[in-house]
Protein backbone atom coordinates (compact mmCIF):
# COMPACT_ATOMS: atom_id res chain seq x y z
CA UNK A 1 0.00 0.00 0.00
CA UNK A 2 1.01 3.61 -0.95
CA UNK A 3 2.23 5.16 2.27
CA UNK A 4 1.26 8.77 2.51
CA UNK A 5 1.36 12.29 5.00
CA UNK A 6 -0.99 14.87 6.23
CA UNK A 7 0.20 18.26 5.10
CA UNK A 8 -2.19 19.81 7.55
CA UNK A 9 -5.70 19.21 7.77
CA UNK A 10 -7.12 20.03 3.97
CA UNK A 11 -3.81 18.04 2.32
CA UNK A 12 -1.85 14.91 2.11
CA UNK A 13 1.16 14.55 0.37
CA UNK A 14 2.86 11.17 -1.13
CA UNK A 15 5.70 9.80 -3.72
CA UNK A 16 4.96 10.99 -6.71
CA UNK A 17 4.15 7.63 -9.01
CA UNK A 18 6.27 7.07 -12.17
CA UNK A 19 3.69 8.88 -14.79
CA UNK A 20 3.37 12.07 -16.57
CA UNK A 21 2.53 15.12 -14.41
CA UNK A 22 -0.59 15.93 -16.66
CA UNK A 23 -1.58 12.39 -16.11
CA UNK A 24 -1.77 12.64 -11.75
CA UNK A 25 -3.04 15.67 -11.76
CA UNK A 26 -6.31 14.46 -14.11
CA UNK A 27 -6.45 11.43 -11.71
CA UNK A 28 -6.04 13.27 -8.55
CA UNK A 29 -8.52 16.11 -9.40
CA UNK A 30 -10.68 13.55 -9.89
CA UNK A 31 -11.07 12.54 -6.09
CA UNK A 32 -14.07 12.91 -4.51
CA UNK A 33 -13.48 16.64 -2.45
CA UNK A 34 -10.19 17.36 -4.14
CA UNK A 35 -9.67 21.08 -5.56
CA UNK A 36 -6.14 21.67 -6.12
CA UNK A 37 -3.08 19.09 -6.91
CA UNK A 38 0.76 19.81 -7.06
CA UNK A 39 3.34 17.43 -9.02
CA UNK A 40 6.68 18.40 -7.21
CA UNK A 41 10.10 15.92 -8.38
CA UNK A 42 9.59 13.45 -6.13
CA UNK A 43 6.20 14.37 -4.19
CA UNK A 44 2.54 15.05 -5.13
CA UNK A 45 0.12 17.23 -3.04
CA UNK A 46 -3.74 16.61 -2.96
CA UNK A 47 -5.53 19.39 -1.42
CA UNK A 48 -9.59 19.07 0.23
CA UNK A 49 -12.21 21.56 -0.29
CA UNK A 50 -12.97 20.34 3.48
CA UNK A 51 -11.67 18.38 6.17
CA UNK A 52 -11.61 14.72 4.54
CA UNK A 53 -14.75 13.06 6.35
CA UNK A 54 -14.53 9.98 8.22
CA UNK A 55 -11.66 7.30 8.80
CA UNK A 56 -13.23 5.69 5.54
CA UNK A 57 -12.42 8.09 3.94
CA UNK A 58 -9.01 8.69 4.66
CA UNK A 59 -7.96 5.00 5.01
CA UNK A 60 -9.06 5.00 1.26
CA UNK A 61 -6.33 7.34 -0.16
CA UNK A 62 -3.76 4.75 -0.16
CA UNK A 63 -5.55 2.76 -2.51
CA UNK A 64 -6.15 6.14 -4.77
CA UNK A 65 -2.79 6.80 -4.38
CA UNK A 66 -1.92 3.25 -5.52
CA UNK A 67 -3.99 3.44 -8.53
CA UNK A 68 -2.46 6.29 -9.93
CA UNK A 69 0.38 3.79 -10.97
CA UNK A 70 -1.71 3.41 -13.81
CA UNK A 71 -3.42 6.28 -14.56
CA UNK A 72 -3.94 6.68 -18.05
CA UNK A 73 -2.67 9.59 -19.89
CA UNK A 74 -4.15 12.62 -20.48
CA UNK A 75 -5.70 12.25 -24.00
CA UNK A 76 -5.06 15.65 -25.16
CA UNK A 77 -2.01 16.19 -27.43
CA UNK A 78 1.50 17.34 -26.01
CA UNK A 79 1.74 21.08 -26.80
CA UNK A 80 5.08 21.92 -28.68
CA UNK A 81 6.48 25.35 -27.57
CA UNK A 82 9.23 27.27 -30.10
CA UNK A 83 10.73 30.10 -27.16
CA UNK A 84 12.51 32.81 -29.28
CA UNK A 85 16.13 33.17 -27.55
CA UNK A 86 18.66 35.26 -27.06
CA UNK A 87 21.88 33.90 -25.05
CA UNK A 88 23.60 36.68 -23.67
CA UNK A 89 23.41 35.93 -20.43
CA UNK A 90 25.40 37.56 -17.25
CA UNK A 91 26.58 33.91 -16.16
CA UNK A 92 26.90 32.55 -19.59
CA UNK A 93 30.69 32.89 -19.67
CA UNK A 94 31.04 31.39 -16.34
CA UNK A 95 29.20 28.31 -17.38
CA UNK A 96 31.37 27.97 -20.33
CA UNK A 97 34.31 27.60 -17.82
CA UNK A 98 32.63 25.63 -15.24
CA UNK A 99 31.54 22.86 -17.77
CA UNK A 100 35.05 23.42 -20.08
CA UNK A 101 33.24 24.48 -23.19
CA UNK A 102 33.12 27.57 -24.92
CA UNK A 103 30.02 29.74 -24.94
CA UNK A 104 29.08 28.98 -28.42
CA UNK A 105 29.18 25.20 -27.67
CA UNK A 106 27.11 26.01 -24.41
CA UNK A 107 24.48 27.90 -26.45
CA UNK A 108 24.11 25.39 -29.04
CA UNK A 109 23.75 22.59 -26.57
CA UNK A 110 21.02 23.88 -24.87
CA UNK A 111 19.22 25.40 -28.45
CA UNK A 112 19.28 21.71 -29.53
CA UNK A 113 18.06 20.18 -26.80
CA UNK A 114 14.47 19.14 -26.78
CA UNK A 115 12.71 19.72 -23.02
CA UNK A 116 9.83 18.80 -21.68
CA UNK A 117 7.91 20.79 -18.23
CA UNK A 118 8.52 18.52 -15.57
CA UNK A 119 6.56 19.88 -12.55
CA UNK A 120 5.76 24.02 -12.08
CA UNK A 121 6.38 25.17 -8.85
CA UNK A 122 8.26 28.51 -6.76
CA UNK A 123 6.57 30.89 -8.53
CA UNK A 124 3.30 31.28 -10.87
CA UNK A 125 3.92 29.50 -13.72
CA UNK A 126 7.91 28.95 -13.46
CA UNK A 127 8.09 25.71 -15.47
CA UNK A 128 11.05 23.31 -14.28
CA UNK A 129 12.22 21.98 -18.13
CA UNK A 130 13.90 18.33 -17.95
CA UNK A 131 16.15 17.63 -21.06
CA UNK A 132 18.96 19.82 -20.07
CA UNK A 133 22.01 18.28 -21.67
CA UNK A 134 24.09 16.61 -18.97
CA UNK A 135 27.38 18.18 -19.80
CA UNK A 136 25.37 21.70 -18.99
CA UNK A 137 24.87 20.42 -15.43
CA UNK A 138 25.95 23.00 -12.39
CA UNK A 139 25.10 23.35 -8.62
CA UNK A 140 22.64 26.55 -8.23
CA UNK A 141 25.03 29.39 -7.37
CA UNK A 142 26.43 29.94 -4.05
CA UNK A 143 25.02 33.18 -3.66
CA UNK A 144 21.13 34.03 -4.72
CA UNK A 145 20.46 36.85 -6.42
CA UNK A 146 17.85 39.08 -4.74
CA UNK A 147 16.24 40.19 -8.33
CA UNK A 148 16.43 37.97 -11.42
CA UNK A 149 14.36 39.97 -14.55
CA UNK A 150 11.60 38.16 -16.32
CA UNK A 151 11.93 36.60 -19.40
CA UNK A 152 15.55 34.73 -17.88
CA UNK A 153 16.57 31.43 -19.54
CA UNK A 154 17.77 29.62 -16.27
CA UNK A 155 19.81 26.62 -15.87
CA UNK A 156 20.76 24.73 -12.61
CA UNK A 157 20.85 21.18 -12.00
CA UNK A 158 19.47 18.67 -14.20
CA UNK A 159 16.72 21.42 -15.48
CA UNK A 160 16.37 24.61 -17.56
CA UNK A 161 13.73 27.03 -17.21
CA UNK A 162 12.66 30.68 -17.70
CA UNK A 163 11.70 33.00 -14.50
CA UNK A 164 7.86 34.50 -15.35
CA UNK A 165 8.38 37.17 -13.05
CA UNK A 166 10.58 39.78 -11.74
CA UNK A 167 12.09 37.74 -8.77
CA UNK A 168 14.72 36.16 -6.26
CA UNK A 169 17.09 33.37 -7.77
CA UNK A 170 19.86 31.10 -7.42
CA UNK A 171 20.00 29.70 -11.36
CA UNK A 172 22.78 30.27 -13.69
CA UNK A 173 21.28 33.07 -16.05
CA UNK A 174 22.04 32.50 -20.06
CA UNK A 175 20.21 34.49 -22.20
CA UNK A 176 16.34 35.79 -21.94
CA UNK A 177 13.50 34.83 -24.27
CA UNK A 178 12.49 37.29 -27.32
CA UNK A 179 9.27 39.07 -28.04
CA UNK A 180 7.04 36.82 -25.31
CA UNK A 181 5.80 36.72 -21.82
CA UNK A 182 5.40 34.24 -19.60
CA UNK A 183 2.98 34.97 -18.10
CA UNK A 184 -0.12 36.47 -19.18
CA UNK A 185 -3.84 37.41 -18.65
CA UNK A 186 -4.47 33.46 -19.59
CA UNK A 187 -2.21 32.30 -17.11
CA UNK A 188 1.10 30.33 -17.84
CA UNK A 189 2.32 30.28 -21.59
CA UNK A 190 3.64 26.79 -20.37
CA UNK A 191 1.93 24.61 -19.08
CA UNK A 192 2.75 20.60 -17.67
CA UNK A 193 3.33 18.14 -20.47
CA UNK A 194 4.53 20.73 -23.12
CA UNK A 195 7.32 20.13 -25.07
CA UNK A 196 9.97 23.13 -25.92
CA UNK A 197 12.38 24.00 -27.72
CA UNK A 198 14.79 27.08 -27.58
CA UNK A 199 15.03 29.12 -31.15
CA UNK A 200 18.32 31.40 -31.37
CA UNK B 1 -22.38 54.23 -6.13
CA UNK B 2 -18.24 54.80 -6.48
CA UNK B 3 -15.60 56.17 -4.19
CA UNK B 4 -12.46 57.31 -4.44
CA UNK B 5 -8.92 56.36 -2.49
CA UNK B 6 -8.11 59.47 -0.35
CA UNK B 7 -5.30 58.29 0.99
CA UNK B 8 -4.07 54.44 1.46
CA UNK B 9 -1.20 53.31 3.71
CA UNK B 10 0.29 49.42 3.90
CA UNK B 11 -0.52 46.65 2.09
CA UNK B 12 -4.40 47.35 0.61
CA UNK B 13 -5.50 45.07 -2.11
CA UNK B 14 -9.03 43.88 -3.47
CA UNK B 15 -9.41 40.13 -2.60
CA UNK B 16 -12.19 37.87 -2.55
CA UNK B 17 -12.40 34.07 -2.07
CA UNK B 18 -9.18 33.36 -4.55
CA UNK B 19 -8.64 31.34 -7.27
CA UNK B 20 -8.76 27.47 -6.38
CA UNK B 21 -7.82 25.33 -9.16
CA UNK B 22 -4.45 26.35 -10.74
CA UNK B 23 -2.17 25.42 -8.19
CA UNK B 24 -0.64 22.88 -10.57
CA UNK B 25 0.93 25.94 -12.91
CA UNK B 26 2.51 27.35 -9.74
CA UNK B 27 -0.40 29.67 -9.13
CA UNK B 28 -1.44 29.92 -5.87
CA UNK B 29 -4.80 30.33 -4.62
CA UNK B 30 -4.72 33.79 -3.00
CA UNK B 31 -8.19 35.22 -1.83
CA UNK B 32 -8.59 37.35 1.64
CA UNK B 33 -6.09 36.85 3.96
CA UNK B 34 -8.94 36.30 6.32
CA UNK B 35 -11.28 34.88 4.82
CA UNK B 36 -14.17 35.06 7.63
CA UNK B 37 -13.57 38.25 7.94
CA UNK B 38 -14.19 39.28 4.53
CA UNK B 39 -17.46 37.13 4.37
CA UNK B 40 -18.56 39.15 7.54
CA UNK B 41 -18.16 42.19 6.02
CA UNK B 42 -19.89 41.24 2.76
CA UNK B 43 -22.80 39.61 4.43
CA UNK B 44 -23.14 43.18 6.68
CA UNK B 45 -24.48 44.82 3.46
CA UNK B 46 -26.30 41.52 1.93
CA UNK B 47 -23.23 40.31 -0.72
CA UNK B 48 -22.35 37.07 -1.87
CA UNK B 49 -20.05 35.84 0.41
CA UNK B 50 -17.14 36.04 -2.13
CA UNK B 51 -18.24 39.73 -3.48
CA UNK B 52 -15.24 41.34 -3.68
CA UNK B 53 -13.80 43.85 -1.13
CA UNK B 54 -11.06 45.75 0.26
CA UNK B 55 -8.47 44.00 2.50
CA UNK B 56 -7.12 46.58 4.61
CA UNK B 57 -3.72 45.90 5.76
CA UNK B 58 -2.90 49.24 7.30
CA UNK B 59 -5.18 51.94 6.84
CA UNK B 60 -7.55 53.63 3.90
CA UNK B 61 -9.62 56.84 4.20
CA UNK B 62 -12.06 56.77 1.13
CA UNK B 63 -14.33 59.40 0.09
CA UNK B 64 -18.22 58.55 -1.37
CA UNK B 65 -18.87 60.30 -4.73
CA UNK B 66 -22.51 59.28 -4.68
CA UNK B 67 -24.43 57.84 -1.36
CA UNK B 68 -22.60 54.80 -0.96
CA UNK B 69 -23.85 51.64 1.43
CA UNK B 70 -20.52 49.99 3.19
CA UNK B 71 -20.05 47.73 6.24
CA UNK B 72 -16.49 46.88 7.76
CA UNK B 73 -16.00 43.04 9.03
CA UNK B 74 -16.34 44.75 12.94
CA UNK B 75 -18.55 47.64 12.50
CA UNK B 76 -22.51 47.67 11.46
CA UNK B 77 -23.52 48.56 8.07
CA UNK B 78 -24.00 52.60 7.55
CA UNK B 79 -24.72 54.80 4.49
CA UNK B 80 -22.23 57.37 3.64
CA UNK B 81 -23.69 60.74 1.72
CA UNK B 82 -21.55 62.19 -1.38
CA UNK B 83 -18.82 63.50 -0.11
CA UNK B 84 -18.83 61.81 3.11
CA UNK B 85 -15.08 60.28 4.10
CA UNK B 86 -14.66 56.88 6.10
CA UNK B 87 -11.47 55.88 7.72
CA UNK B 88 -10.53 51.81 7.59
CA UNK B 89 -7.69 50.52 9.74
CA UNK B 90 -6.52 47.08 10.48
CA UNK B 91 -5.51 48.35 14.31
CA UNK B 92 -5.72 46.49 16.45
CA UNK B 93 -5.74 43.60 14.45
CA UNK B 94 -3.52 42.87 11.52
CA UNK B 95 -6.10 43.20 8.71
CA UNK B 96 -9.79 44.59 8.29
CA UNK B 97 -12.30 44.63 5.26
CA UNK B 98 -14.57 47.35 3.49
CA UNK B 99 -17.20 45.59 1.69
CA UNK B 100 -19.37 48.05 -0.65
CA UNK B 101 -23.14 47.41 -1.09
CA UNK B 102 -23.02 45.08 -4.61
CA UNK B 103 -19.32 44.18 -4.38
CA UNK B 104 -16.71 46.25 -5.76
CA UNK B 105 -16.46 45.90 -9.30
CA UNK B 106 -13.24 44.43 -10.55
CA UNK B 107 -12.38 42.48 -14.04
CA UNK B 108 -12.41 38.47 -13.78
CA UNK B 109 -8.65 37.25 -14.60
CA UNK B 110 -7.64 33.52 -14.06
CA UNK B 111 -10.95 32.70 -12.31
CA UNK B 112 -10.71 35.77 -9.56
CA UNK B 113 -11.25 39.69 -9.06
CA UNK B 114 -8.66 39.70 -6.28
CA UNK B 115 -5.45 40.93 -6.37
CA UNK B 116 -2.44 38.27 -6.40
CA UNK B 117 0.74 40.24 -6.49
CA UNK B 118 3.25 37.35 -7.23
CA UNK B 119 1.54 36.79 -10.57
CA UNK B 120 1.19 40.44 -11.10
CA UNK B 121 -2.26 40.42 -11.24
CA UNK B 122 -3.82 44.19 -9.84
CA UNK B 123 -2.00 45.69 -7.13
CA UNK B 124 -1.33 47.72 -4.57
CA UNK B 125 -4.25 49.79 -4.05
CA UNK B 126 -2.95 53.86 -4.00
CA UNK B 127 -4.52 57.30 -3.54
CA UNK B 128 -6.83 58.98 -6.76
CA UNK B 129 -8.07 55.57 -7.34
CA UNK B 130 -11.83 55.03 -7.83
CA UNK B 131 -13.73 51.89 -7.02
CA UNK B 132 -17.95 51.41 -8.33
CA UNK B 133 -20.19 48.58 -7.13
CA UNK B 134 -20.50 45.73 -9.05
CA UNK B 135 -24.30 45.79 -8.59
CA UNK B 136 -24.42 42.49 -7.40
CA UNK B 137 -27.66 40.90 -6.50
CA UNK B 138 -28.82 41.44 -2.63
CA UNK B 139 -28.58 38.11 -0.69
CA UNK B 140 -29.18 37.18 2.82
CA UNK B 141 -31.88 39.40 3.44
CA UNK B 142 -31.75 38.14 6.77
CA UNK B 143 -27.81 38.30 7.63
CA UNK B 144 -27.91 41.93 9.70
CA UNK B 145 -28.38 40.29 12.67
CA UNK B 146 -24.92 39.48 14.75
CA UNK B 147 -22.32 39.44 12.13
CA UNK B 148 -19.47 37.55 14.27
CA UNK B 149 -16.85 36.16 12.41
CA UNK B 150 -15.79 32.57 13.00
CA UNK B 151 -12.78 30.85 13.81
CA UNK B 152 -13.90 27.49 14.46
CA UNK B 153 -16.49 25.82 16.92
CA UNK B 154 -13.48 24.09 19.10
CA UNK B 155 -11.53 27.13 18.78
CA UNK B 156 -11.63 29.68 21.70
CA UNK B 157 -11.12 32.90 20.75
CA UNK B 158 -7.76 33.91 22.89
CA UNK B 159 -6.46 30.67 22.85
CA UNK B 160 -3.74 29.38 21.56
CA UNK B 161 -3.28 28.54 17.89
CA UNK B 162 -3.81 24.78 16.65
CA UNK B 163 -1.08 23.04 14.73
CA UNK B 164 -0.75 19.49 13.34
CA UNK B 165 2.86 18.08 13.41
CA UNK B 166 4.66 17.24 10.41
CA UNK B 167 5.51 16.39 8.12
CA UNK B 168 8.70 16.62 7.95
CA UNK B 169 10.22 15.46 11.20
CA UNK B 170 13.50 13.85 10.00
CA UNK B 171 14.69 17.64 9.03
CA UNK B 172 13.96 18.65 13.23
CA UNK B 173 16.17 17.70 16.28
CA UNK B 174 13.84 16.13 18.27
CA UNK B 175 12.18 18.88 21.00
CA UNK B 176 11.94 21.36 18.10
CA UNK B 177 7.99 20.98 17.90
CA UNK B 178 8.40 20.80 21.96
CA UNK B 179 9.73 24.48 21.40
CA UNK B 180 7.93 25.59 19.31
CA UNK B 181 4.48 24.84 20.95
CA UNK B 182 5.85 26.75 24.33
CA UNK B 183 7.41 29.78 23.40
CA UNK B 184 5.56 32.69 22.33
CA UNK B 185 6.41 34.19 19.16
CA UNK B 186 6.21 37.58 17.69
CA UNK B 187 4.09 38.42 14.44
CA UNK B 188 7.44 40.64 12.71
CA UNK B 189 6.87 43.64 10.74
CA UNK B 190 8.47 41.97 7.50
CA UNK B 191 5.20 39.74 7.38
CA UNK B 192 3.04 39.99 4.48
CA UNK B 193 0.47 37.87 2.27
CA UNK B 194 3.30 35.70 1.26
CA UNK B 195 4.22 34.78 4.76
CA UNK B 196 3.63 35.47 8.31
CA UNK B 197 7.64 35.77 10.01
CA UNK B 198 8.12 34.89 13.32
CA UNK B 199 10.72 36.18 15.98
CA UNK B 200 10.98 33.13 18.61
CA UNK B 201 13.42 30.62 19.85
CA UNK B 202 14.80 29.01 16.68
CA UNK B 203 14.07 25.79 15.95
CA UNK B 204 16.87 23.54 15.55
CA UNK B 205 17.43 21.38 12.40
CA UNK B 206 19.25 18.72 11.25
CA UNK B 207 21.64 17.98 8.61
CA UNK B 208 18.83 16.50 6.10
CA UNK B 209 19.31 17.96 2.39
CA UNK B 210 16.46 20.26 1.42
CA UNK B 211 14.43 19.53 -1.54
CA UNK B 212 11.67 21.51 -3.18
CA UNK B 213 8.28 19.54 -1.90
CA UNK B 214 4.55 20.79 -2.26
CA UNK B 215 3.94 23.46 -0.06
CA UNK B 216 0.19 24.28 2.01
CA UNK B 217 -1.39 27.76 3.66
CA UNK B 218 -0.72 27.35 7.34
CA UNK B 219 2.78 25.13 6.71
CA UNK B 220 5.30 26.41 9.23
CA UNK B 221 8.56 26.40 7.39
CA UNK B 222 11.19 26.93 8.66
CA UNK B 223 14.82 27.81 7.05
CA UNK B 224 18.30 27.36 8.13
CA UNK B 225 18.14 30.01 10.66
CA UNK B 226 15.49 28.60 12.53
CA UNK B 227 13.04 30.96 12.72
CA UNK B 228 9.47 29.76 11.47
CA UNK B 229 7.28 31.33 8.42
CA UNK B 230 3.61 30.60 8.50
CA UNK B 231 2.59 30.53 4.69
CA UNK B 232 0.02 32.83 3.28
CA UNK B 233 -2.38 32.99 0.98
CA UNK B 234 0.26 33.87 -1.69
CA UNK B 235 2.70 31.69 -0.82
CA UNK B 236 4.81 29.54 -3.62
CA UNK B 237 3.01 25.89 -4.25
CA UNK B 238 6.78 24.88 -3.88
CA UNK B 239 9.50 25.23 -1.73
CA UNK B 240 12.64 23.84 -0.11
CA UNK B 241 12.61 24.70 3.55
CA UNK B 242 10.82 21.49 5.11
CA UNK B 243 7.63 22.38 7.40
CA UNK B 244 7.86 21.63 11.21
CA UNK B 245 3.74 21.50 11.45
CA UNK B 246 0.52 23.29 10.06
CA UNK B 247 -1.70 25.21 11.40
CA UNK B 248 -5.12 24.12 11.82
CA UNK B 249 -6.64 25.16 9.12
CA UNK B 250 -10.02 26.56 11.12
CA UNK B 251 -7.24 28.64 12.96
CA UNK B 252 -6.05 30.41 10.06
CA UNK B 253 -7.87 33.49 10.38
CA UNK B 254 -7.17 33.80 14.06
CA UNK B 255 -3.48 33.84 13.67
CA UNK B 256 -3.52 35.87 10.56
CA UNK B 257 -5.60 38.33 12.46
CA UNK B 258 -3.03 38.78 15.27
CA UNK B 259 -1.75 42.42 14.52
CA UNK B 260 2.17 43.47 13.50
CA UNK B 261 4.01 43.08 16.20
CA UNK B 262 1.59 41.07 18.29
CA UNK B 263 2.40 37.73 20.04
CA UNK B 264 1.28 34.35 19.33
CA UNK B 265 1.08 30.73 21.56
CA UNK B 266 0.64 27.56 19.59
CA UNK B 267 -0.26 24.05 20.52
CA UNK B 268 -0.18 20.95 19.48
CA UNK B 269 -3.16 19.17 18.01
CA UNK B 270 -4.37 15.55 16.46
CA UNK B 271 -5.77 14.83 13.49
CA UNK B 272 -8.74 13.00 13.99
CA UNK B 273 -10.17 9.74 11.82
CA UNK B 274 -6.68 8.64 11.19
Amino acid sequence: MADWTPLGDRAIRFARPDRSARAIVRAVRAWPGVIDVVVARQEVAAYFDGRPRGASDWAAWATWIDALATAPDDPEPVRDIALGAIYNGPDLDHVAQATGRHADEVRALHAAAIYTVETMGFSPGFAYLSGLPAALELPRRTTPRTRVPAGSIAIAGAHTAVYPFDSPGGWHLIGSVVGVRMFGPDGPLLRLGDRVRFVP
Amino acid sequence: MSFIVVRAAGLVTVQDLGRPGRMHEAIPPGGALVRDRLIAANRAVHNPDDAPAIEVLGSLVIRAEQPLRVATDTTAPRDLAAGAELTVGSEPRRVAYLALRGGIAAPLVLGGRGALLCAGLGGLIRAGQRFASAELAAINPAADAAIVPTVGPAARADGPIRLLEGPDPEHFVPGALELLVSSEYRILPSSDRVGTRLDGPALPRTAAPEASRPMVIGAIEVPRDGKPIVLGPEHPTTGGYPIIAVVAHDDLGRLFSIRLGGTVRFTAARLRDR
